[in-house]
């Protein structure tokens, strides 16, 4: 960028020291951003050496991967397309009804993966509303409890949720429970944190009010926090809701319930076109309640806004 | 007869409130005044236990306050009903909602989490509220109201509480002079016909002398002068102010005595209750 | 002396208010409408539960008491094979970081193509969004599973699924990045006579720059969390190592394990708050 010169009597003196200041700030950064490149090119080299990120592997790779995409599309025919199950109850090759043969299977995991994350998004919020006030620094009933509550919470969240799944279905045996259960526990964490954070913007007003006319701690957060902090909590929910329903179609990987036992089976075992028949199916799924749920979102945020 | 003996505050280094003396017979309006940071809200804070004594008691009837815990503390809280300078109402719940948070003390853990109040306590709180002119904003989100109207819907949210005692911490200093004036009165109104105690901290030394049977000044958390309103001389009054005394005394300053305002301080006036919420 | 009490408020005064103000009081069908909405949640909860089975929690305690006891009593340390663990730890940040670069490498051109004031045309907009959204809808543990299967166990499969999913959720996020640009910021450019390159510069850039960085580095701490279960199902990295030890019982290694992990993602989280705040610190004022 070039830089005008306004001599307006301000004397040389200035404009050189300026000048000066400029030039010792552009070498400042420009080392800073040396250094940071110089890091990271070393990272990179580093991640490429450990995760053996090589050209001729990624060569060798590639083609498999166009031809494994090749071998799991559904073989269509646009003549059969939307031919039904013949008399003798086999379906055409080439029609949908071929590609989906186990269509209600699915429709029936899919179900179960949306209860398992429903229920799984109610327990963890409940335990996220509780936990974010005894963890909020300024809500707190006592410095022990609050940082005992945040160092749960951290725990919680930071733990995979696959993880809490593999060690629960340990516990309870294969079955949905365990998904909830370990979704449940990384979503408290997660919106706890989250829950906590808004607790800790809201106003001490309305709470000195309510100490004030003799409530207790469960008063002052019901009357005095809630009301401020319900329009935010409620969105976070559903966006959370969002992420649940991804998560609980994946614990089925490690026998926690849902469509991902389905999903593990039939990518691991079978490289055919029911591969993309579960996949397509679980994005279709995602995708719908993502948009609904984003709708609902936008809306209370709009509403919000008007106030 | 509410009893301060020795009562002290003190925050780090600093004594906010500084070894306050004081008898305070029932249904007495007191009002205390003092620059801002004399320890006035400290000390009305310590009587509702909003801020723990760190020296001295008060005892309340012959009973010590100072040292109240858990049930008991509430059950003083109740008690002693406080009205704050910025209302302190919860602005996203409607106005009855509000007011029968009054009597949240009397409500077991269920009814209070689940929000459930009697017909009864509606028609009490409705009445309170009609007592203050506002029965017709009863279910108004709280927030859309102006300054003067919360702090009336916050005197009866305080009426709810059936206190002996209600405590107004600077109740006008954020508000504009017509609204001043109808917030002191009510407050006057409810110490006559109620026969409650009022202690009430102002800033400015002509509402004092309205309204106030007694006076108490403070300086540097020290109590420097206290007797009746109408022994409140202008040496007395310099005493409590210092070098601000003339401001305090200036007619401009009055947020309360409406006929005598000039239009130049009404428009003066949120610059001053700005100045008064620092 | 009238006192004011709630003792005065009799049936009839309740009666005479309820007349004036018949709004104030609790309406039947509001009330029951509020009853049998959370009688709705709460039985839904419980219905599920029991349907899930939620009994066996109780029924199974035992076995679980027993193996969070063997997560806490560490035995044996010295057999513990670290080399081995902390290689894996390592393979998984430098996992999450080549595929979160090659995420950020693609979806910069893919985020200009699914933006609407970039990207005029209606039809391929709309054509780059649906395939984001498979990107995306897929989870990545999943890509993680069809990649093991194209090219077989290792970081490879893991590096490739932090790519493919990161490259969804980045594009989609710079394309609201570019759509939300302030027009009047690249106006001004635009005033002073700049050409097309000078506008993306001047115009663009400064004000997406930040984001766009924010952005990838967030992606790369939330991959560095996925990547640890990449290798559940073989993609290589800590969590091959972590379902390994779990099946042959060695709880007290898992734990070990998981502690190092959670370690290892604070001091990533920490360092990318800091890099975040020099770069976006430095360019808001």
């Amino acid at each position: 960028m070039a830089h005008t010169s306004l001599d307006a009597g301000t004397g040389e003196d200035a404009v050189s020291m300026f000048e000066a200041h400029r030039a010792q700030l552009r070498r400042d950064r420009m080392a800073a951003n040396l250094l940071l490149l110089a890091l990271f090119v070393f990272f990179l080299g580093w991640s490429i050496y450990i995760s053996r990120f090589y050209p001729d592997r990624l060569a060798e790779g590639l083609p498999r991967i166009f031809e494994y995409f090749a071998s799991v599309m559904p073989n269509l025919e646009l003549a059969n397309l939307f031919e039904g199950r013949g008399e003798d109850g086999r379906a055409v090759p080439g029609s949908i009804t071929y590609w989906y043969a186990d269509f209600t299977k699915y429709v029936v995991l899919i179900g179960e993966t949306i209860l398992m994350a429903i229920t799984a998004t109610i327990l963890g919020t409940a335990m996220a509303l509780i936990l974010s006030f005894t963890a909020a620094r300024n809500l707190s009933p006592a410095p022990w409890i609050g940082m005992m509550s945040r160092r749960f919470l951290e725990f919680c969240r930071g733990v995979p949720e696959i993880l809490f799944a593999l060690v629960l279905v340990f516990w309870v045996g294969i079955g949905p429970l365990a998904g909830v259960l370990a979704i449940a526990i990384h979503s408290a964490g997660a919106l706890g944190k989250l829950f906590s954070e808004v607790g800790e913007n809201a106003s001490m007003r309305p709470v000195d009010g309510i100490t004030a006319v003799g409530g207790t701690w469960a008063e002052r957060m019901r009357y005095g926090v809630l009301p401020q902090v319900m329009p935010n909590f409620i969105s976070y929910t559903l966006w959370r809701f969002e992420i649940n329903v991804r998560a609980s179609a994946v614990v089925g990987f490690v026998g926690a319930g849902g469509i991902g036992a389905e999903l593990n089976q039939v990518i691991s075992f079978h490289s055919d076109d029911r591969v993309t028949a579960v996949l397509l199916l679980v994005v279709l799924t995602v995708t719908c309640i993502d948009l609904v749920s984003e709708r609902a979102r936008h809306a209370m945020i709009g509403k919000e806004s008007m106030r | 007869m509410l009893e301060l003996m020795q009562l002290t505050k003190r925050f780090g280094d600093t004594t906010a409130v500084d070894g306050v003396t004081l008898d305070i017979p029932d249904g007495q309006m007191v009002g205390v005044i003092g620059r801002s940071g004399a320890g006035k809200s400290s000390l009305l804070r310590m009587i509702n236990r909003l801020g723990d004594p760190t020296d001295g008691s008060i005892t309340y009837e012959g009973r010590e306050i100072g040292t109240l815990k858990g049930r008991a503390l509430r059950e003083w809280r109740n008690e002693c009903a406080m009205v704050f300078q910025q209302f302190n109402l919860v602005g996203r719940l409607d106005v009855l909602t509000n007011v029968m948070s009054g009597r949240l003390f009397h409500h077991g853990f269920a009814t209070s989490m689940l929000g459930v109040f009697s017909a009864r306590e509606r028609a009490f709180a409705i009445r309170a509220l009609d007592r203050l002119g506002m029965a017709h904003t009863a279910l108004q989100q709280t927030d859309t109201l102006s300054g003067g109207q919360m702090q009336r819907v916050a005197i009866a949210r305080a009426l709810v509480q059936e206190p002996r005692i209600m405590l107004a911490d600077e109740p006008i200093a954020s508000l504009d002079p017509m609204n001043a004036k109808l917030v002191m009165d009510a407050l006057r109104r409810i110490c006559r016909e109620d026969g409650l105690t009022v202690i009430c901290n102002l800033h400015t030394l002509d509402t004092a002398r309205t309204y106030c049977d007694r006076v108490v000044g403070m300086r540097d958390g020290r109590v420097v002068f206290e007797g009746a309103s109408t022994a409140l001389t202008d040496r007395a009054a310099r005493e409590i102010y210092g070098a601000e005394a003339d401001e305090a005394f200036s007619e401009s300053m009055t947020s309360t005595s409406l006929d005598v305002v000039p239009v130049a301080a009404m428009v003066e006036a949120p610059a001053v209750a700005a100045q008064a919420a620092r | 002396m009238s006192a004011f009490t709630i003792d005065q408020i009799g049936p009839e005064a309740i009666a005479e208010t309820k007349a004036r103000h018949p709004g104030a009081f609790a309406n039947p069908l509001v009330r029951t409408l509020k009853v049998a909405s959370w009688a709705v949640i709460i039985g839904y909860l419980l219905i599920s539960l029991h349907l899930f089975g939620v009994w066996d929690l109780f029924g199974r305690a035992d076995r679980a008491l027993q193996m969070v006891s063997r997560m806490l009593v560490w035995q044996d340390m010295e057999t513990w094979n670290y080399g081995h663990i902390y290689w894996g730890i390592a393979q998984t940040v430098a996992m999450a970081f080549l595929g979160t670069l090659l995420g950020t490498v693609f979806a910069l051109g893919l985020g200009f193509l699914a933006a609407k004031n970039t990207m005029p045309i209606f039809v391929v907009r709309h054509a780059v969004r649906r395939l984001l959204d498979v990107f995306r809808g897929i989870d990545q543990v999943v890509w993680g599973l069809v990649f093991v299967r194209a090219v077989g166990l290792g970081p490879l499969a893991g590096v490739l699924a932090i790519f493919v999913s990161d490259m969804g959720n980045l594009a989609k996020l710079y394309s609201e990045a570019i759509e939300n640009v302030e027009r009047k910021q690249v106006e001004g450019v635009r005033a002073t006579g700049a050409d097309g390159a000078r506008i993306i510069r001047y115009g663009y850039l400064p004000q997406i720059l930040p984001v766009f960085i924010s952005l990838s580095l967030y992606s790369f701490e939330s991959s560095t969390r996925t990547a640890t279960i990449l290798g559940l199902v073989g993609a290589g990295g800590i969590g091959m190592i972590i379902i390994e030890r779990f099946r042959a019982g060695l709880f007290d290694q898992v734990a070990f394990v998981v502690l190092n992990v959670l370690v290892v993602i604070a001091i990533i989280d920490w360092g990318s708050g800091r890099i975040r705040q020099r770069f976006i610190g430095e360019r808001a004022h």
